[in-house]
């Protein structure tokens, strides 16, 4: 017995070691970090309580990455979610059809996050842009507050797009064949067989994406660093943008650390949230 | 009726989708006027292949993309096997503490990587490793989710070829080489390919480790070639195509096996 402890110890040192040292040790010493007072360089300089909390929560910086967070996550999730689903239903049943959309609709997975968020820029720079002559419309896209979170919300629908039509796509082809024949032949519609079968089959999958898309959409920071640094204006300046910007920049070690613990607190919440949805299914 | 909607919803969805990607092939043979012209114009005024002649003779690209397969290579292998250790012992094994252990390990999932970003930047700071391949690659190395889907996959398989395995004289490295991991090889190839996939795309992290040019990966690379600063901005799509099409090619290639492993372990 205590061969194999020693032996199964070996094997499991490197995970445990790497998850100690990028996972456990960091969250304790952003947690422990958050009630210190510790100066730019690192030193300890006394005890804070609350205050780093008091100080996170109350900065109408922080409040308003906030407010551009949840905005971004409003914008983004509906959209995406009803576009990765509606290219999975219709590419659900295999067409010649089927399979160019098949192609089509992964081909963005071909793209990384900064080549597309440069290619973002280009196509939405101003009133000059192609986005204006294509949509026929007049707006300054990524110079003005209101559009400019729009545009960032569809990067992050193109980020997302290709490996949510997979995951919905193989939920749907995992779906018993005979079932739907049978609705068939008792003369049931496509539509009827979608609505009554098909989709309460790949809900929980559709529940899977939705989650994953929403903990992503909390955490963005890259697009946004790419797309508009924030701008125009702080207007598309994220959670983990600000945190990004205070960690790095600003050396604000208070903010730096409480809003890293908030933020695992958040997410862990919405997985939890997912972990006890999956059960239920 | 039904199939006509189908195909226009279908169509408008997939044009939609695709135009980025041919906006950029465009882009790519723009001219220096094009870029400024009056209306944007959507196609460029000739198909010269001056940008590509551009961003195939910068001095640092080729390196860039280098740097990224390197990285890439690396962070998938290691997580494969570090994968593969954890999975074979959690599930192959008897021993004290089994259930904490997993426990623990599994935690990990609950504790976002871009939260800690900072303390994991002083972290391969103190190791000695900015600047380095490994400094990239290293935070990524453990995947609780990777190990889990391992462990779903050893799990399938029957305990009696292990110990057949072992009365044989076969060491456990052996075992795991030559048997477990061929039978579980489209969960190894998943693991594989989505990590080389979230390597190859990883943006901030490569961006806040490396500072020296040379070490950059082609996705902080590309942001800072400086074409657009000397006026060529269609270089910088030509680059940007150059480092796209390839993938999109074995994407389109090996578009079935892809979907497989990519949906594997997830949801299931």
């Amino acid at each position: 017995m205590k061969k194999n402890e020693r032996k199964a110890f070996i094997y499991l040192a490197p995970a445990l070691l790497l998850a100690l040292l990028f996972s456990f040790l960091p969250l304790a010493k952003s947690l422990i970090g958050s009630f210190l007072t510790i100066s730019q360089s690192g030193k300890v300089l006394g005890l804070a309580g609350l205050r780093n909390y008091a100080s996170t929560l109350t900065d109408s910086a922080f409040l308003s990455s906030v407010g551009n967070t949840l905005r971004f996550i409003i914008i983004f999730l509906p959209l995406n979610t009803l576009l990765t689903l509606l290219a999975a239903t219709l590419t659900r049943r295999k067409s010649r059809i089927s399979s160019i959309g098949e192609c089509i609709f992964i081909s963005p997975l071909a793209f990384s996050l900064s080549a597309l968020a440069l290619v973002f820029k280009e196509m939405f720079r101003g009133r000059v842009s192609i986005a204006n002559r294509i949509l026929g419309t007049d707006l300054a896209w990524l110079d003005s507050p209101a559009t400019a979170m729009i545009v960032l919300a569809i990067l992050g629908v193109f980020l997302d797009f290709a490996i949510d039509y997979i995951l919905l796509s193989s939920a749907y082809r995992s779906i018993d064949k005979s079932v739907i024949e049978a609705a068939m032949i008792d003369g049931a519609s496509s539509m009827r067989i979608l609505s009554s079968i098909e989709l309460p089959l790949i809900r929980s999958m559709l529940a899977v994406t939705v989650f994953m898309a929403f903990k992503d959409a909390l955490l963005i920071s890259a697009p946004v660093m790419v797309l508009t640094e924030g701008g125009p204006f702080r207007s598309t300046e994220t959670i983990m943008y600000y945190y990004y910007l205070e960690a790095f920049r600003s050396g604000n070690r208070a903010a730096e650390n409480t809003i890293a613990v908030i933020m695992v607190a958040a997410s862990a919440i919405i997985m939890a949230l997912s972990a006890r949805r999956r059960r239920f299914d | 009726m039904t199939k006509a909607i189908r195909i226009i919803l279908t169509a408008l969805l997939a044009a939609a989708v695709l135009f980025p990607l041919l906006y950029t092939l465009s882009l790519s043979f723009f001219s220096p006027g094009d870029f400024t012209a009056e209306t944007a114009k959507l196609l460029p005024s000739s198909f010269s292949l001056h940008n590509y002649a551009l961003a195939a003779a910068h001095s640092r690209f080729p390196r860039y993309v280098l740097n990224s397969f390197i990285t890439a290579a690396m962070a998938s292998m290691l997580r494969l096997a570090v994968s593969t250790l954890t999975a074979f012992a959690i599930t192959h094994i008897r021993f004290r503490g089994k259930r904490p252990i997993a426990i623990a390990l599994a935690s990990t999932l609950f504790i976002p990587s871009d939260a800690m970003l900072y303390e994991n930047y002083v972290t391969t700071a103190h190791l000695g490793l900015l600047d380095s391949y490994l400094g990239i690659v290293l935070p990524s190395v453990f995947s609780a989710s990777s190990a889990i889907i391992l462990i779903g996959a050893y799990l399938s398989y029957d305990r009696d070829i292990y110990d057949a395995a072992r009365i044989d004289g076969a060491g456990d490295l052996r075992y795991i080489a030559s048997i477990l991991t061929p039978l579980t090889a489209p969960a190894a190839a998943t693991i594989a390919i989505q990590s080389f996939i979230a390597s190859f795309n990883s943006y901030l992290w490569p961006l806040l480790v490396t500072t020296r040019p040379r070490m950059r990966t082609v996705q902080v690379g590309i942001t800072m070639l400086g074409f657009a600063e000397h006026g060529e901005t269609g270089a910088q799509f030509a680059s940007i195509v150059l480092i796209t099409l390839p993938f999109l090619i074995l994407l389109l290639a090996g578009r079935k096996a892809l979907m497989k492993a990519l949906s594997g372990g997830i949801g299931s």
